[in-house]
This record gives C-alpha cells, sequence and structure tokens, in this order.
C-alpha cells in the first residue's frame, strides 16, 4: 500500500506492562482507511490489551495509540463518534430484555434510527425479546453484534467477535465484514482462530506474549501456507512408487502424509497418476503457521524467559 | 449528565429502593404509634435499668415531646444504620458491577465521556436517597399528625431530616469515591463500606464510655447531631452542612479518578 493512503488507526511503540511477562510491548502497526485488518494471536498474546488501549480503557505506559488523528485515551468519547466497539467478554446488563439493550444502547449512541438495527436482527435471526441473563452465550454475542454495527459507524473493533456463534453465523458473519469492506469501513479485528481472519482479512498481524512478531499481507501467508495431506494409495505399489519419488512424504502406517505450500496444482495433477482408496486434508494450525514462518527460533525464544528483561514469557496455549 | 442512562438507572434500582423505603416506613410508623407519653415513662425505666445498651444504639435521652421520641428511636441508629445497607447496595448496583463485570465497556463505547457517565451515576444515587429519605419523612410527618395532631413540630422536623441527609450524602460519596477508585471489586465496595461500619462502631463505642469521647473528634458520623438540628442549633447545621460538602467532595473525587484510571473492562 502506497503512504499516500490514510492511516486510520495508528499505534506506535505501544507498551502497557502488566507484570509477569502480560501486556503488550512495543507494538507498532497502523490500519489504512477502509481495509480490514487481523489481530491474530493466542490467548492471552495482549490482544484484548490492545484492544483498550484503543478504547481508550487504558492509558498506555509508553507509546501512542490513535484513531483519525485522535489520541485514544485523551479523545475517546469524539472517537466513538465513528466507531463501532464489541467487547471481548460478552457481559451486558442482565435484566435487560435484548430489545431494552439495544434501544438502551442506540439512545446512548444517539441513533437517529432504527432501520439498521432491526436489519442486523434480522440478519443473525436474534430473538430480542428474551432477558439477556437467560440467552446462550452465541445469542449474547449476537446482542453485541448489532449493537456494535447498528450505528453504521466508519471504524469497527471486533475483539474475537466470532466467539460462540455456530458456523452458520459465523458464515453470516464473514459477509457481514466483506459488506462493510465494500462500503469502505475501516475494520480491525482480533482472533485466535485463522479461518474467520483469513477469508475477511488485508493484512494480519502477529501477535505472541505482547510483542508484535510479524505484519503480513493475507495474499502472501496464503501463498507460504503449507497444507498436509493424508494419502492412501489402493495398492502398496503405488505407495511405494510414490515414497521413492518424493523422499520428503512421510510413511504413516498405511498411508502418506505429503506437506504441500502454496498452490496445491501440481500436486492434485501428479496424483492423477495413482490410484487412490483415500484423502484427506489437514490445515495448519494457527500455532504451527508461527513455527513454520517464524522457525524453531522464533518458538524457543519466545517460551524461555530472555536474561536481560521479563518480557518474553511463555505463550499460553490455553 | 446522561438522560437516557440516568432513567435506565432509575428504573434498575428502584426495586431495591422501594423494598428499604417499605421498611423504613414501617419501622416509622411503628414508632410514631409506640409514642404515649405514659409508655414513654416505662420505657424511662427499661432505659434506666440497662442505659449502656440503650446509649449503644442512641437512645439515651429522655423524651417528652413526640420529636424527641422519634429523634430517640430514629434518627439516633434505624435512620443513620439502616439506610446504609441501601448506599451499600447502589454502590455496588451503579459502579462496582459496571466495571468487575465489564459492562462499563458497552457504556464507554458510546460518545459519552467518563465524566458524564460517572457524574450521571452518582446522580441517581443521590437523587433515589433522596427520594427514600423524603417519602420516608413525608410519611411520618403524616402518620404524627393524624394520631397525635400537632404534637410535631413541623420546622424542626424537616431541619431534622435536611441535616439527615447531609449524613447519608457523605456515606454515598464515601462508599461512591471507594467504587470510583479501586479495581478489585472487592476493595471497591469494602474500602467505603468498611470505613462507613467503623465510624458507625466508633459512635456505638463512644456512646457508651466517657473515656473514648475524644475519638468524636475524628469520626465524621459525630457531625450530624439531631438533637441540635431540632432546635436548630448553629453548630448542629454547619456539622450538616460539613457532612454534605464532604459527601459532594468524595463523589467529584471518584467522578475524576474514574475519569482519569485505567480500566480493565
Amino acid at each position: 500500500m502506497s503512504d499516500t493512503n490514510i492511516k486510520t488507526i495508528v499505534v506506535s511503540e505501544l507498551t502497557k506492562d502488566y507484570g509477569n511477562g502480560r501486556g503488550v510491548f512495543d507494538v507498532t502497526f497502523s490500519v489504512e482507511q477502509g481495509e480490514v485488518f487481523g489481530f491474530l494471536g493466542p490467548n492471552g498474546a495482549g490482544k484484548t490489551v490492545t484492544m483498550r488501549n484503543l478504547m481508550g480503557f487504558i492509558k498506555p505506559d509508553r507509546g501512542t495509540a490513535t484513531i483519525n488523528n485522535m489520541g485514544c485515551f485523551t479523545k475517546r468519547e469524539d472517537i466513538q463518534n465513528t466507531l463501532g466497539y464489541l467487547p471481548g467478554e460478552i457481559s451486558i446488563m442482565d435484566d435487560m430484555t435484548g430489545a431494552a439493550f439495544l434501544e438502551f444502547m442506540a439512545r446512548m449512541k444517539r441513533l437517529r434510527d432504527r432501520q439498521r438495527m432491526q436489519e442486523l436482527t434480522r440478519y443473525f435471526e436474534l430473538d430480542t425479546s428474551r432477558k439477556i441473563r437467560k440467552m446462550s452465550k452465541g445469542t449474547k454475542q449476537k446482542v453485541g453484534l448489532v449493537c456494535a454495527f447498528m450505528a453504521s459507524p466508519n471504524i469497527l473493533l471486533l475483539d474475537e467477535p466470532t466467539s460462540g456463534l455456530d458456523p452458520l453465523m459465523q458464515n453470516r458473519f464473514i459477509e457481514l465484514i466483506l459488506e462493510e469492506k465494500r462500503r469502505g469501513t475501516t475494520v480491525f479485528l482480533s482472533s485466535h482462530l485463522f479461518e474467520e481472519v483469513e477469508k475477511t482479512c488485508d493484512r494480519v498481524a502477529f501477535i505472541r506474549a505482547g510483542k508484535l512478531a510479524a505484519i503480513e499481507r493475507m495474499d502472501d501467508v496464503r501463498k507460504s501456507r503449507k497444507r498436509v495431506f493424508s494419502v492412501t494409495f489402493a495398492d502398496e505399489s503405488d505407495s511405494r512408487r510414490y515414497l521413492t519419488e518424493h523422499p520428503t512424504a512421510r510413511k504413516t502406517g498405511s498411508g502418506v502424509e505429503i506437506l504441500v505450500s502454496g498452490s496445491i496444482d501440481g500436486f492434485v495433477k501428479e496424483l492423477a497418476g495413482y490410484s487412490l482408496s483415500d484423502m484427506t486434508m489437514q490445515e495448519q494450525s494457527l500455532e504451527e503457521l508461527f513455527l513454520h514462518m517464524y522457525g524453531m527460533a522464533e518458538k524457543q525464544s519466545a517460551t524461555s524467559v530472555p536474561k536481560d528483561d521479563n518480557q518474553g514469557k511463555a505463550v499460553d496455549h490455553e | 449528565m446522561n438522560k437516557t442512562l440516568f432513567a435506565k438507572e432509575i428504573r434498575s434500582n428502584l426495586f431495591v429502593s422501594t423494598v428499604i423505603t417499605i421498611v423504613l416506613i414501617m419501622y416509622v410508623v411503628v414508632v410514631v404509634g409506640m409514642f404515649d407519653p405514659e409508655l414513654g415513662k416505662s420505657l424511662d425505666i427499661m432505659m434506666a435499668s440497662m442505659p449502656e445498651v440503650f446509649a449503644a444504639f442512641g437512645m439515651a435521652n429522655q423524651s417528652s415531646t413526640l420529636l424527641d421520641f422519634l429523634i430517640n428511636y430514629l434518627y439516633g441508629f434505624l435512620l443513620t444504620l439502616f439506610p446504609f445497607v441501601l448506599v451499600l447496595i447502589l454502590a455496588n448496583k451503579l459502579m462496582v458491577r459496571y466495571v468487575d463485570r465489564g459492562t462499563m465497556a458497552y457504556l464507554l463505547a458510546t460518545p459519552n465521556s467518563r465524566v458524564k457517565i460517572a457524574t450521571t451515576l452518582a446522580l441517581v444515587f443521590v437523587v433515589l436517597l433522596a427520594l427514600v429519605l423524603a417519602i420516608n419523612a413525608i410519611v411520618a410527618f403524616i402518620t404524627a399528625e393524624m394520631m397525635f395532631p400537632g404534637e410535631l413540630d413541623g420546622i424542626a422536623f424537616l431541619q431534622l431530616n435536611v441535616g439527615l441527609f447531609g449524613l447519608w450524602l457523605f456515606l454515598a460519596g464515601l462508599c461512591f469515591c471507594s467504587a470510583c477508585i479501586f479495581s478489585n471489586a472487592g476493595r471497591a465496595l469494602w474500602v467505603g463500606g468498611g470505613l462507613g461500619i467503623g465510624f458507625f462502631l466508633l459512635q456505638m463505642v463512644t456512646q457508651i464510655s466517657d473515656e473514648l469521647e475524644f475519638l468524636n473528634n475524628i469520626n465524621p458520623v459525630m457531625l450530624f447531631d439531631p438533637y441540635g438540628l431540632a432546635s436548630g442549633e448553629g453548630q448542629a447545621i454547619l456539622g450538616a452542612v460539613a457532612l454534605a460538602a464532604m459527601g459532594v467532595i468524595l463523589l467529584v473525587i471518584g467522578i475524576v479518578t474514574f475519569s482519569r484510571r485505567d480500566l480493565s473492562i
């Protein structure tokens, strides 16, 4: 992306130390106007801390965070005029019905018409007549999503937006993000699931142990991403033939495991010359992707505490 | 102030406020009904038999008029300590829980400043307490007028209740301020609550023992002097004004702190 693009969200050397290696350290990135930016990392890596900084809930120890050139902590209420936010933890006022809560929030946001709210409610098949206390996790999440999107904001901050949603609703969410992207909305979404980020984001930042590991264009990540195919050949001779032609393939029980990166076209065409009885594919997990992209050295430095400081604590694998 | 939030919070806290009001009214009506110069004498005998117990609950004075009787049996203990329960519940519902459960994130995800949000919540707090006190005082006055017409000095009774509001405001400020300052929910509720309870315990102790009376000088709750207020003494009025002022200052400190601090929501 060229320098002429407007940077909507700018985070520069942001540090917030909660002690014991928790927090974020020297995080720098920017999100351009109209861009969908993914923030990927395991639980406890600092995604929510970054969100809190952007929302002005916490003051950075060092560094700055701005949205539309306004300081996130000092100008937080002005920023909220054009922002939609979905908190990572769903903790909505229990004693209200979904409809009462949405109406309350619409008034707090000084929303004039309720058309978009109703559209979104229908889109997510949300029953707003029930008390929030009695709603399931996924239903509460839908209430939060409607709340974040209903003011048609120019900027969206979404903390783990699909948690609790069933696959159908996860797809609807992805569709909604793509629609917002066409509308020119700037979206910053955090997740620990690669799939939802992969389908929506232009760029993705990887964070672990509070430090930004890398920022990549989604296309590049897709290209370098490896898939593991487990192939079972119809007869033993095919299996042997394949293994001799491909020394990197690994024999596992009755089948063969093959690691394929980038395009799978050549791999599939070659397999056409063999007779197969079964084939399954596994996507690399986020952790595996990390290891693949940044090598074992990265892993080791992230899981052992460096001598000079206490910042790089072990990654939370929960 | 934000009207939407104000209306929502008044509604959400109406139930608990009503329950406390009803309980208070029950006591007030019963105590008014108990007034009887003859019965007063027998109570005086009882009081003479165990003065410490009565003193501890601020009921040590002989009561000849209805007003003195009410002060003795209501304004020394019941109308000071019991509303403190409501103060704690409101501080918890209006601030502690909002931050602890993270619901505050939704309020702050709107174009309203933290000062505005916290001021609105503090205002709900004060308005609800004022309503509870006003309803209570009006019911007490009407009951007294119906049972003993002309017995209760209206002006003195009004002064007494306005002064009592100063005390309530102080307690509210104490608990709200604590709720705004601390991020740990237990501390947020009980630093203010504990101080309040401590002040009341101190008051009970000093009412029994003369030797500990010097402690009154450091106990803000002692600034509330119901007898002095009823008779319009300057010192008592000053005390009530000081309590109200401290209450307001504590509310402001709470609001300012809340707008500056880190919120892990």
